[in-house]
């Protein structure tokens, strides 16, 4: 064995175990994320209460009948967890998706054509980036008024201009490689090109952009709920944590059940999701 | 030797040198305390002597005690004393035995008259002791005496002064009649510093005031007022009728806006005869001028104010010139008002001599403050689910008490299908008043009559019953054709189904669940809602746009409340119930009624207060039948303040705690 052997060896090995912290955090996140989504799905089974129906008294603290007592107006508020489990996912996975379509469109088109309409877009997509987020989210949210359509569609507006800047970096350099050179001196149409050859190459940037999306769409549905301007009638986390703070929970006990929860469980979905974007970015982030 | 003296030495000289510096922290500790002696650290010097106080009297409880200890051992001494004699009996028993025994023992003897010396020492030693711990007893005691009069003397001198800090949640500007901001607690920290002509008593009936008597003539029109004799403004000038005239005349013919000058609406004339004595002349019969102008419209100072144009913009100086139980000694833009008692006041000096009102961001931070004892009382009503937590806090208590707030539902009774009575009836009747007030407000509100007026108002209608029945509710739509015929459990109207928004703010968290559980309560009646929580602007926009009636409405239900003064004068009554030509500027329902009309017409014009109130019972008793609207409930006012400090808070119904009344002695109250 050669001194020059053993160096390789050991570089795999630290290779290895490099790329092994990666998968390390997409099963923890992936594991997260299914047991939340699973919640989601099978609420109806798992939650022991409807979590709009009044049955007991309010403010009730922890019991054997309600593992985290009741709310201001006696609605189980376990149920209430898992309940909103739903809307906070699906806030989460639609506005992302929603973000990922304007923000795929975007980048493909800026990036395609770089020249004057590109560099047109990618201004607006600066604009976008430099205008102070947080506040501008709750303009447009009282603004636009209080639903879960609404609250969708202001995050998604809001989160597309990072995905847009990565995709299109990718298909700046797609669009400059041999076989899309090829295609188009063979006189291709730009929309065959786009669709045909540069699209599908951006699935996997894509993939990783939209998971962190979703992880910051949570965030954001949280925050807007938590300010009362999501719909206060929706049971998500965010809303639970607005009647906890109009209620009083935060200066009385009732914080350690009423505010913990779903704290902690805005905290597990968002960091799921992060994870998971952590680890697919480790492994389709193009490398130089 | 020579190794270890150095680090002994060292060691000492180390020790000295802490000292050192923890004698110039010390020094310098009192010095800043001293030093600290500005006009803020009145509060530490009542803590301080408070605190001595409490030391002084864990003093006299130790000498108690050790007096206590002293004589136990005077006790003691004698039990020793009586044992001691007890021996020496013994001894000389025995002594005597010995003689006469026929052995008899030089030893023995010598032993007994040991013993016999020994237990007479005894005797004597323990007498001695007896009597020292006895003394040491006595003057313990008179030690302890002295302590706890001591102690007593310094509470009372720490009890002298009293100051109440007060938190309320925004700013009031520099209150003035033209400055002051929010209706409450704005208008009534304003009124600390000024007076009207007459002022609400507990039950929030107007009582003479600054007009030591007022008369009216027969057909309302004119209400003469003499004024009480010796009232002087703060800096010292006499209050004359010159001013109460120019006082009226000012809010009425500014330019800028004011609530007094809507009060005063209606004055025609103020015919000042001599200086204490004038008559307002009104250009109609007005009954409830007393209530809505007399006992508001605060009365300022004609030598400061003539000539001042815009007063919201004139600078008056350092403090407002009135003749209140208050002078405004600091204010501090965002922070805090800072008002001194008014020791010349004509009703008599106020009970609290200095009051400090800070301004809190929030509710919470106000509830925070007061649980660290940072304030004395909050201004501001608490939220029903605090009162329990916060009464249980040592030396905290609430105070409750009627609130004339509202909180309804409103529908456009203008339209189908709330045209039909019995629609509305069956709403009424599908409400469960009683569970809202207990889930929603945990019991602190009061149930809300069909008829709108307080069952804690003079003018209520006993008669006048709450009921709920849903089983007689669906009755009522069953009857009125209101059918579900296509089996969804949503009744029809017109061939549409009963389904509507209920529209309500957002911002109002209660209103919000009194709108959840709305929803609920029509599902039962087969009336199909949803709850829009929307902006306030909006809200206001949909129920009552521009707030203007003839505007007309653009909801089907909605969500509503009323503040305070709308119900507080029942005069009002016709501008919520009367039709809009008629005069219901506040009819926000579309609801028509031609006996109510004439009623309307009349109520304010009739001079006989019975016959008022007959009319006003017959109102109610339309209003419950005909329902232009639904009243829910009427949320309870809660205050908490430290007992500890000040405790004579006194509860205007309707009105709360803050006012003049709970700061002056309870014997210069109406």
């Amino acid at each position: 064995m050669t001194v020059a052997d053993r160096g390789e060896r050991a570089a795999r090995r630290a290779a290895r175990r490099q790329s092994r912290i990666p998968t390390l955090f997409g099963l923890t996140g992936g594991l997260i994320v299914g047991v939340l989504i699973c919640g989601a799905v099978f609420a109806p089974w798992l939650a022991p209460y409807d979590p709009t129906v009044r049955v007991a008294t309010p403010f009730l603290p922890p019991s054997a009948d309600h593992l985290l007592g009741t709310n201001d107006i006696g609605q189980d508020l376990l149920s209430e967890m898992i309940f909103g489990a739903r809307v906070s996912l699906a806030v989460g996975l639609v506005a992302a998706t929603v973000a990922l379509l304007i923000g795929t469109t975007v980048g493909v088109v800026a990036g395609y054509y770089p020249k004057r309409l590109g560099s047109a877009m990618m201004r607006g997509v600066d604009v976008i980036l430099i205008l102070p987020f947080l506040p501008l989210l709750i303009v447009l949210a009282a603004y636009l008024g209080r639903s879960l359509l609404n609250t969708i569609v202001v995050i998604g507006v809001l989160i597309w201009a990072e995905p847009a800047r990565i995709i299109r970096s990718q298909v700046l350099s797609l669009r400059s490689r041999e076989y899309v050179l090829a295609a188009r001196s063979m006189g291709a149409p730009d929309r065959w090109t786009i669709l045909r050859h540069i699209v599908p190459r951006t699935g996997l940037l894509a993939t990783g952009s939209f998971v962190r999306a979703v992880s910051n769409a949570i965030l954001l549905e949280a925050a807007l709920s938590f300010l009362g301007l999501g719909d206060p009638i929706q049971k998500s986390w965010g809303s639970t944590l607005f009647w906890a703070q109009s209620r009083g929970a935060f200066l009385t006990p009732a914080w350690k059940w009423w505010v913990m929860p779903p704290g902690l469980l805005i905290m597990l979905a968002s960091l799921g999701f992060a994870l998971i974007a952590f680890s697919l970015e480790e492994r389709i982030n193009p490398r130089l | 030797m020579s190794l270890v003296h150095p680090v002994v030495h060292r060691r000492r000289r180390s020790s000295r040198k802490w000292r050192l510096v923890a004698l110039v922290a010390a020094l310098s500790l009192v010095a800043f305390a001293c030093g600290d002696g500005g006009e803020d650290t009145s509060a530490e010097e009542v803590t301080a002597a408070q605190a001595q106080a409490a030391a002084a009297q864990s003093d006299a409880a130790a000498a108690q005690s050790e007096a206590v200890s002293a004589q136990a051992e005077a006790e003691a001494a004698a039990d020793a004393l009586a044992q001691a004699q007890a021996d020496l009996e013994a001894a000389q028993a025995a002594a005597a035995a010995a003689m006469e025994g026929d052995e008899v023992s030089q030893s023995a003897l010598a032993d007994a008259q040991a013993a016999l010396e020994e237990a007479e020492q005894r005797a004597t030693e323990s007498a001695e002791a007896s009597q020292e711990a006895l003394a040491a007893a006595e003057s313990a005691l008179t030690e302890a005496e002295q302590m706890l009069d001591e102690a007593m003397m310094e509470q009372e001198a720490a009890m002298g002064p009293v100051r109440v800090r007060a938190a309320v949640t925004g700013d009031e500007a520099s209150l003035n009649p033209y400055t002051y901001i929010s209706g409450f607690p704005g208008w009534n920290l304003l009124m600390l510093q000024y007076d009207s002509l007459m002022q609400l008593d507990a039950d929030g009936i107007p009582q003479p005031w600054l007009a030591s008597s007022i008369s009216v003539n027969e057909d309302l029109t004119e209400y003469s007022v003499t004024l009480v004799e010796g009232v002087t403004w703060h800096d010292g000038e006499p209050l004359t009728a010159d001013d109460v005239a120019f006082s009226v005349n000012y809010y009425i013919n500014n330019v800028e806006a004011s609530r007094f000058a809507r009060d005063l609406r209606g004055v025609e004339d103020l015919v000042v005869t001599d200086d204490h004595n004038a008559t307002f002349v009104l250009a109609g019969p007005n009954a409830g001028f007393e209530l809505g102008a007399l006992a508001d419209v605060p009365i300022i100072p004609r030598h400061i104010w003539e000539g001042v144009e815009l007063p919201s913009e004139h600078d008056f100086g350092d403090t407002n010139i009135g003749t209140g139980p208050y002078k405004l000694v600091k204010y501090v833009e965002g922070q805090s008002y800072r008002f001194q008692a008014n020791p010349d006041y004509f009703r008599g000096a106020p009970a609290v001599d200095e009051l400090v009102v800070i301004v809190f961001a929030d509710d919470a931070g106000a509830q925070a403050a007061i649980r660290a004892y940072a304030v004395d009382v909050i201004f501001e009503r608490i939220p029903p689910e605090q009162i329990d937590l916060l009464d249980a806090e040592d030396s905290l208590d609430v105070i409750l008490g009627p609130e004339f707030t509202t909180q309804m539902i409103n529908y456009d009774a203008s339209k189908r299908p709330f045209d039909d009575v019995a629609v509305r009836q069956a709403i009424n009747l599908a409400m469960n008043r009683q569970d809202i007030v207990d889930t929603v407000f945990l019991g602190a509100a009061t149930i809300g009559s069909p008829g709108w007026i307080h069952p804690g108002h003079p003018s209520y209608n006993a008669d006048i019953g709450t009921v709920y029945d849903p089983a007689a509710a669906n009755a009522l739509l069953d009857a009125g054709g209101y059918l579900d015929s296509d089996g969804d459990g949503v009744r029809e109207y017109d061939g549409q189904p009963m389904s509507f928004e209920i529209i309500t703010n957002a911002s109002d968290s209660l209103r919000l669940r009194i709108a959840e559980l709305t929803v609920e309560m029509l599902a039962a009646i087969g009336i199909e809602t949803s709850v829009a929580a929307v902006e306030t602007a909006t809200w206001e926009q949909a129920v009552w746009p521009g707030f203007d009636v003839n505007n007309g409405r653009n909801y089907d239900i909605a969500m509503w409340g009323w503040s305070a003064p709308v119900q507080a004068d029942p005069l009002r009554l016709p501008q919520l119930v009367a039709s809009v030509p008629a005069g219901g500027f506040l009819n926000l329902t579309g609801y028509v009624n031609a006996e109510m009309d004439t009623l309307s017409a009349v109520l304010g014009t009739e001079p006989d207060p019975a016959e008022r109130n007959g009319i006003l019972g017959r109102m109610q008793e339309i209003i419950a039948e005909d329902l232009p609207f639904v009243l829910l409930l009427y949320p309870d006012g809660a205050y908490v303040y430290d007992s500890t400090v000040y405790s004579d808070w006194e509860f205007i119904a309707g009105q709360g705690i803050v006012s003049k009344l709970s700061l002056l002695p309870p014997s210069a109250r109406p």
